[in-house]
This record gives C-alpha cells, sequence and structure tokens, in this order.
C-alpha cells in the first residue's frame, strides 16, 4: 500500500511556516547558530583547503568556455557545459546500456569533450578515445564489486554511483593527472555520488547523468590542484561500499605495456531503439510480434476487439506505471509501452508526445492491461524477456516473447542502422554538415589530430530547425 | 558508442528539461559575480560557487555547530541562505525577519528528517550525515526564501534528494569540509531548479518498496508527515539545542580533551612546571567503539582532528586543546609523539557511539605507579552545558579578527544580535569581507 503525503506535507510546511511562529527560544539560539559559523566561516579561509576550493571556483570565471551541442551561439564554462550535455544525452532514455546495468557513455562523454575543449594541450582524437575507454572500464570494474550491480536496480541509480567515479576517471585521464592525483579524484568524486532511485521517471533523472558528469569533471580538477580525499575509497565499505548492500572489491591489473583486457571486449553495451527505459524493448518487440501474428490470423482485426492484454515482465516497480501522465513516466511504463506497439505498429520518439499520451484510444487500451511477473523472470537485463498475450472479444489468444531484443548486446545494432539512428536524431539540430562532420571525425578518432574539432561540428545547426525538431520513425 | 552518445544528446538538446536546465546555467554564470565570499575583500563569485566556497570555509577546521541526532546543521544552510540574500536585486532583498526564518526552516527540516530513522541517532559509519540531511536544509531553505509555493518546495527536497550522500570514508581528508560546501550550493541549486518549474519525484520522502527515495540512506526508515503550521509550532532548536565547539575538532574530542585537562592539571599540582612524557608510563582512555575517529598516529590535521588520542595527548601535554594544536608545528612535537606511543583505547560497554550518552575517560599510569584519572561526560559547549553567550562572542571574536579589522567583526556581533529587527539583511551581507 502506497503511503502517500509524507513528501507533500513537508513542502506545504516549507511553504507556510511563517515568522509568527519563531519564538524567543528559537530566535536565540539560532543567532548563536549563525554567528558561530560566520566566525568558524571566517576563520576557515585562511585554510589550504579553502583556498584550493576558492582557486578551482575562480577558475570557473575565466574565459574558458566550451560547446553546447546544438547551439551555436551559446557557450559555458566546462563545468556547466557537461552539466546541460550530459542532460541532454539522458533527457528521453535514449542513450546506451550497459551490463551490469548502468547508462555508461553519458557520464563520460559530455565531461571529455567539454574539457577538451579548453585544454591547453590541445589533445588529439586518440587522447580523447583512450580518455573515453578509461572512463567506461572503470565503471564496469566497479560494477563488478557487487553481486546487486547485476541487477535492476531498486536503492541507487546506477550511473550516478559509477557514472560519477567513470567521469572523474575519464577526466583524470585526458588531463594527464598522477597516479596519486588520479585516486584521488576518485576519492573525491565518490563524495558526489548516489541519487536514489525513485526520482527515475520523473524529470529529474536526466540531471543524474549531467551531474555524473560535471561533478566527476570537477572531482578531477580539484585533484590536479591538490585536494585530497581517502587514498583507500574504493577499498573500505565506508568509501564506495555505503551504496552496496555486498561489496567485495578487487584491484585493476597492472597495466605496463602488455595485453590489457577491456571489459567493453567481452561485454558490449545495448543501444536503444526506442527512447525508453530498455526493459521496454523487450515488451516493444514481444507487442509487436504478437500483433502482427494477430493480424495474420484473423480475417477481420480491428484494436476494439481486444478485450485483454496481458504483459508477462520481471518485477521492478519504478517501470510498472498503469497510467502514466507524463513522458517521463511514459518512457517507464511497460503497460505504456506495449499499448503505443499495438495501437500504432511501432514505438518511436514521437510517441512520447504529450498528445500521444493523452489520447483516449490508448487509455482505453491501458485499461484493459494486466501485469504478471512470473518466477522465471529475473529482473536482470542479462536474462530477462518480455511477453505478451493478446485476447479477444472472440476468444482468439496470441502470444508472443522476446527474449533478445535487437539493439541487445547479444544482437547489436548494425553500423549502418547505428549510424541512420544518430542521422535522424543529429538531423534535428545540425544541418547536413554538421551530422556528415561528426560521423566523420567519429569514425576516424584515432587519426584526428585535434580532439576539439568535434566541438565545432556539434555547433553547426541548421538555420530553419534550431529550436524545433522533426520526428523521424526509426 | 561515441556516436550513438552524440546522436542522441543532440536530439535530447531539444527537449523541455535541457532548455530549463540550460537558462538556469545561463542565468548563474552571469557576467557579474555578485555574492561575498568570506573575508576576501573584493571577491565575488557566482551565488552556487559562493555558498560552496563559504561551505568549505565552514567546515574546514571541524569547528562548526553539530546537534542530535549527529549534523552540522548550520554549515550547510548559511552560505547558502547568504548567496541567495546577495543575489536578490535591492528591491526584493529580504529582511533579516525573513532572513532568519529561511534559515530556521533549513535547521529544521534537516532536524525532522534525521528523526525518520534511528541509525540517525548515532555517530554515522555509512553516509556522512551533513550529506545527506544537509542538501535538503539547504534547499528547504531557500525554497522559503525565494517563496516557492508547496508543490515548488516539495520538488526542491527531490531535487536536492538526487545530490545527497557521501560516504564516511572522506572524513578526516581534506575532502571532508566539501561535504559541507556541497550541501549547501547543491539546495540552492535545487530550490533555483524548482523555481524555474523542474519537477522531480513527489514521493521521495516516502517510503515506497521497491523504489529507494531518501531511504536509500538509511537502514531502518520510518518518515514521519509535517503538521501544517498553526500558531503554536515547536521548532526542534526550541526542544534540542546545538553543541558549540571550543576547538577545532570532532565532537566527540571534546570529551576527551576535557577529561585529559582535568588529568593536566593533577599532574602539574603534583610537579609543578611543563608535563614531561618521562613521568607517564601508560594512558588509557576509554571512548566509544568508532573507526574514523581512532588514529594512533595522525599524519595530517585532518587526521588530527579525528583522533582520540591526538586529543588527548594534547590536552594532557598543555591543559588545553586549541586552534594552534593543528598547526604542524605542533603536530610534530617530540614529547607529543612519546605521549602517543602510550596510548592504548577500550571501548567500554556502557560508552556508546552517540553524541548524547558517550563519556570520555582517561587514565594516567605514572611511572611511580600512581594512576590519576579524568572523566568527563558533558563537556562545556555541548547542548547540556551550552556556551554562554560570552564564551560564544569570544570564539567569534578570536576567529573573525584572523581575517576581518574590528569594526566589521564588533558590527557583525551586533547585527546578528539585531537580525529579527533588520529591515534589510544588507547590513549582514556587507560586513562578511
Amino acid at each position: 500500500m502506497l503511503r502517500k503525503g509524507i513528501t507533500e506535507s513537508f513542502g506545504a510546511a516549507i511553504h507556510a511556516l511563517s515568522a509568527s511562529q519563531l519564538t524567543d527560544g528559537v530566535i536565540n539560539r539560532s543567532k548563536r547558530m549563525m554567528l558561530d559559523t560566520l566566525g568558524v566561516g571566517l576563520l576557515g579561509t585562511r585554510t589550504a583547503v579553502f583556498n584550493k576550493a576558492l582557486k578551482y571556483s575562480q577558475l570557473l570565471t575565466s574565459e574558458h568556455r566550451s560547446s553546447i551541442w546544438g547551439r551555436s551561439e551559446i557557450s559555458l564554462p566546462p563545468y556547466y557545459a557537461a552539466f546541460v550535455n550530459g542532460i541532454a544525452v539522458h533527457s528521453m532514455d535514449f542513450d546506451d546500456t550497459w551490463h551490469p546495468a548502468t547508462h555508461p557513455s553519458g557520464a563520460v562523454l559530455p565531461a571529455l569533450l567539454a574539457l577538451v575543449e579548453t585544454l591547453p594541450s590541445r589533445p588529439s582524437g586518440l587522447d580523447l578515445l583512450l580518455a573515453f575507454n578509461v572512463g567506461i572500464e572503470v565503471q564496469g570494474r566497479l560494477m563488478r564489486f557487487s553481486r546487486e550491480a547485476y541487477n535492476i536496480p531498486e536503492r541507487f541509480h546506477p550511473p550516478s554511483v559509477v557514472g560519477v567515479m567513470g567521469s572523474a576517471a575519464a577526466s583524470a585521464k585526458l588531463l594527464g593527472l598522477s597516479p596519486s592525483q588520479c585516486r584521488h579524484a576518485l576519492a573525491i568524486a565518490a563524495s558526489s555520488a548516489g541519487a536514489p532511485l525513485a526520482n527515475a521517471a520523473t524529470q529529474t533523472k536526466p540531471l543524474h547523468i549531467g551531474n555524473a558528469a560535471r561533478r566527476g569533471l570537477e572531482a578531477a580538477l580539484l585533484a590536479q590542484i591538490g585536494l585530497e580525499g581517502n587514498p583507500a575509497i574504493l577499498d573500505m565499505d565506508s568509501g564506495l561500499g555505503v551504496y552496496y548492500n555486498d561489496y567485495s572489491p578487487s584491484a585493476m591489473p597492472v597495466c605496463a605495456s602488455g595485453d590489457f583486457r577491456w571489459i567493453l571486449e567481452d561485454q558490449d553495451v545495448a543501444f536503444k531503439r526506442i527512447p525508453a527505459h530498455l526493459a521496454m524493448h523487450w515488451l516493444v518487440d514481444a507487442a509487436l510480434e504478437a500483433r502482427a501474428e494477430l493480424q495474420e490470423t484473423a480475417w477481420t482485426f480491428d484494436l476494439s476487439q481486444i478485450q485483454r492484454v496481458t504483459l508477462r515482465v520481471p518485477p521492478s516497480k519504478y517501470i510498472n506505471c498503469p497510467l502514466p501522465t507524463t513522458e517521463h513516466q511514459a518512457r517507464h511504463s511497460f503497460q505504456f509501452n506495449a499499448c503505443s506497439a499495438l495501437l500504432d505498429n511501432r514505438v518511436t520518439v514521437a510517441s512520447f508526445d504529450q498528445a500521444r499520451i493523452n489520447r483516449p484510444a490508448l487509455k482505453e487500451l491501458l485499461s484493459k492491461v494486466q501485469v504478471e511477473t512470473p518466477a522465471d523472470n529475473q529482473p536482470s537485463f542479462d536474462k530477462m524477456y518480455c511477453e505478451v498475450q493478446i485476447e479477444t472479444a472472440q476468444g482468439q489468444s496470441c502470444t508472443a516473447r522476446c527474449n533478445t531484443f535487437y539493439g541487445h548486446w547479444r544482437k547489436p545494432l548494425s553500423q549502418e542502422d547505428l549510424v541512420e539512428k544518430f542521422s535522424a536524431n543529429a538531423s534535428s539540430v545540425l544541418c547536413t554538415e554538421g551530422v556528415e562532420g561528426v560521423i566523420d571525425v567519429v569514425e576516424n578518432i584515432e587519426k584526428v589530430t585535434e580532439g576539439s574539432v568535434l566541438g565545432s561540428y556539434l555547433r553547426m545547426t541548421s538555420n530553419t530547425h534550431e529550436q524545433m525538431y522533426l520526428t523521424r520513425i526509426l | 558508442m561515441v556516436l550513438d552518445s552524440v546522436g542522441v544528446g543532440l536530439i535530447g538538446s531539444t527537449t523541455e528539461v535541457f532548455e530549463m536546465v540550460l537558462q538556469h546555467c545561463k542565468h548563474m554564470y552571469g557576467p557579474d559575480h555578485v555574492c561575498s565570499v568570506y573575508g576576501r575583500r573584493g571577491v565575488k563569485l557566482s551565488p552556487t560557487l559562493a555558498a560552496f566556497v563559504n561551505g568549505v570555509a565552514t567546515h574546514s577546521m571541524d569547528f562548526d555547530d553539530t546537534w542530535h541526532p549527529a549534523t552540522h546543521p548550520s554549515g550547510a544552510v548559511l552560505p547558502a541562505v547568504l548567496a541567495l540574500s546577495d543575489m536578490m536585486p535591492a528591491s526584493r532583498r529580504p529582511s533579516g525577519l525573513d532572513f532568519l526564518l529561511a534559515f530556521n526552516v533549513g535547521i529544521e527540516i534537516q532536524g525532522r528528517l534525521m528523526r525518520f530513522s534511528n541509525e540517525a541517532r548515532n555517530i554515522p559509519k555509512r553516509f556522512h550525515p551533513p550529506t545527506v540531511v544537509g542538501p535538503m536544509g539547504s534547499a528547504a531553505a531557500c525554497a522559503r526564501l525565494l517563496s516557492l509555493d508547496p508543490s515548488q518546495c516539495s520538488h526542491a527536497l527531490a531535487i536536492a534528494a538526487s545530490l545527497a550522500g557521501a560516504p564516511m570514508a572522506n572524513a578526516a581528508t581534506q575532502c571532508k569540509p566539501l561535504h559541507i560546501g556541497n550541501a549547501s550550493r547543491l539546495g540552492l541549486e535545487a530550490a533555483l531548479l524548482a523555481s524555474r518549474g523542474l519537477e522531480a519525484s513527489p514521493l521521495v520522502l516516502d517510503a515506497v518498496a521497491g523504489v529507494a527515495g531518501f531511504n536509500a540512506f538509511y537502514e531502518d526508515y520510518l518518515p514521519q508527515p509535517l503538521d501544517s503550521p498553526h500558531d503554536g509550532h515547536a521548532f526542534l532548536l526550541e526542544e534540542q539545542d546545538m553543541g558549540f565547539k571550543r576547538f577545532p575538532a570532532h565532537l566527540g574530542m571534546h570529551w576527551v580533551a576535557d577529561a585529559a585537562a582535568s588529568v593536566h592539571k593533577l599532574l602539574v599540582g603534583v610537579v609543578p612546571g611543563k608535563v614531561s612524557p618521562d613521568q607517564v608510563q601508560d594512558i588509557l582512555l576509554r571512548v566509544p567503539l568508532s573507526k574514523y575517529i581512532n588514529r594512533p598516529f595522525p599524519e595530517s590535521e585532518h587526521e588530527a582532528r579525528h583522533s582520540f588520542q591526538f586529543n588527548a595527548c594534547s590536552a594532557l601535554l598543555d591543559g588545553e586543546v586549541t586552534v594552534q594544536s593543528f598547526t604542524p608545528a605542533a603536530m610534530s612535537r617530540p614529547e607529543l609523539h612519546a605521549l602517543l606511543s602510550r596510548v592504548r583505547l577500550e571501548h567500554p560497554h556502557d560508552n556508546p557511539a552517540n553524541f548524547n550518552l558517550m563519556y570520555g575517560e582517561v587514565q594516567v599510569t605514572l611511572v611511580g605507579g600512581d594512576i590519576l584519572r579524568g572523566r568527563c561526560d558533558t563537556f562545556y559547549g555541548h547542548w547540556r552545558n551550552p556556551l554562554t553567550n560570552e564564551s560564544l562572542w569570544k570564539k567569534f571574536r578570536s576567529n573573525a579578527e584572523v581575517v576581518l579589522p574590528s569594526e566589521k567583526v564588533e558590527r557583525l556581533v551586533e547585527v546578528v544580535d539585531k537580525l529579527d529587527r533588520l529591515g534589510d539583511c544588507r547590513d549582514l551581507l556587507s560586513q562578511l569581507q
């Protein structure tokens, strides 16, 4: 039974508390607190740590500016560029997903691109590629410290735990920090980790990736100017271990000149074809197949004949949403994605428009959905399946099951389809030269002498489409 | 991966959430730096960065206030409220009373949240409390100062929850002060984002099975609604006072320092003059069990501020622990090291790791065989034995005079004392640097 009203009561109270409720006792005590705090703060301005934080913060007042993807006229200091671009990447839940579960690239790439545009050392494309992979690798390693990480999360949103660590590692790499500094970058980043899952399926979720990117970048920059944290942050249960119920860390192998086995080599990522939570991809494939089967077997078929739709899915509360009202909820709703697939015979970027969410036909279909969580359906992106059973008023029943959707690491997108997804997305804001420039640079990144060239293509907007986006069908 | 990520980001730049955040960053990063940095004449930063650095300053020496259940409440709130006030145009600048109210909302919310968990009552082991409740308090205070509506206030809290939580392992390191700095700035940011319409989970404080919200940070969690305020609403601060520190170290150190100081008095009485390590055979400390404040040979000032052993020995040698006790010169004294090597710890069962219940006992065995004991149940400055106003002002003056001229120091004492009667809080803001 859902407990309601706590958070609501807090919001109301914060709003309504008034000066008339302050008593003398409270006033006196709080004044003492203020005075003491000010004095302590003033004294504290003489410390080394304060001076580092100030030096760091003043850096941000410099002329350093990094590109905002899809905007030709705006630039921001790298910290904020990493923030907003990271948010853009996760804003539609369209970004890559790995196993164990996290969204690895969005936490790392925005930070690196922001950094690469400001470094006097002018990193090459290869430097960028290496740093990127360091950021991915570290995330993969950290997730393997806990069995809990292998399943769909329940407590902390994984990008907020390992994403910031990956961003710190990648940024430290690009900055060329010493081993000790890299260590401290991780320690500092750990104090910026951990956001609760409750904000998934809300407008704030994209900030989890944006924050991971920027706070990891910040951690590396702070480590560069000498800030230190706990050098055993990954070893300790009271370090990174606080984010997990079971925690068993292990060392990274020594990477001398010999071979290094990257996790990405053995474990690929999944790319999404639909801007929705990964689990929806199994469901949509199954729903489309069931629909096709029904259409084939029934002479005349229309959706109003559907009496019941049963979804057999893994147990996971935050993606079980019978009646979503926002796009964020819709992207995290088994029910919504199944019904969209049945209604439209496809699920695309446009399926999550508010108008589409509000459709009476959709709501009607949603009312016919029930969800089951079979015991053999494990909440793991490596093991789950989705089954859709459609039953009609005429007594027909079609069931389809999807074990591995196209785009999953077991059945990766072809290069052609990946580039097509990119082109469709990028053309919503960039002109053709920009779109093709990015494809070209990324394709040949090891040979690119200046990594910052990517940023210049990301700013090549098309005049007519700067502010609106086209909907394209994938 | 890179290609897909870039493409996804480009289309994502057309979303509402992106636009909102972009406006926030542009606005926050305006060319005029408007918010004062403590003690630095002429240095101004953008609001969140000012809150950040001033928060770091506040916790940099572990000298700031401590509450029960355990957290450092003021450092997470005051810098944010100051920065926000500085940021507001003159016509909208809060009065002293508005300021005081917002501050108290920030303290109250932290107190309420900590009472949701039994775990919070003890010395922490997992998450550093200021990083859990601090951002929430800062968000609440700023939401109040911005006069956000109830729904926006709730969202401010929820946005802040996604910025909460740092591990205890970074305590006793140089990174710890950033915990308060970040609490302050991130709470401010959460409120500003909420004011622009950003939305988050409306149930973040409620306990929803299978989807952790704020309870992600606690093992046991039982939330309670906050009653609608009516005349006679009792602020927690009325019932549970604050602890103020007399020297810059973890609160637990204050018990052993007071206990050791009384032994010092006995020693100096026995053999007039300085205390010499040669007199001492053995030092036994009876303290609660808490790993992060048990450090036999601290190597940095940060570790020293979190070391039962160091604080006991300093007080034994010098009769007191002060700001100066943590300078490199003081820390490297051979006499101190000699004493440190003679310390052992015991953790009696009746000495829980809880700031409301613990005690500190120091037992010194002299070379001759005599045993001297000191015990402290409630140090001076603890909420059960609060600092007098005189002592508090003395501490403030001693701190502030290090960076401000005396006229500003006195003006600050005056202004804070009259805060609820101040028409414009600018009088406070202008004295900080």
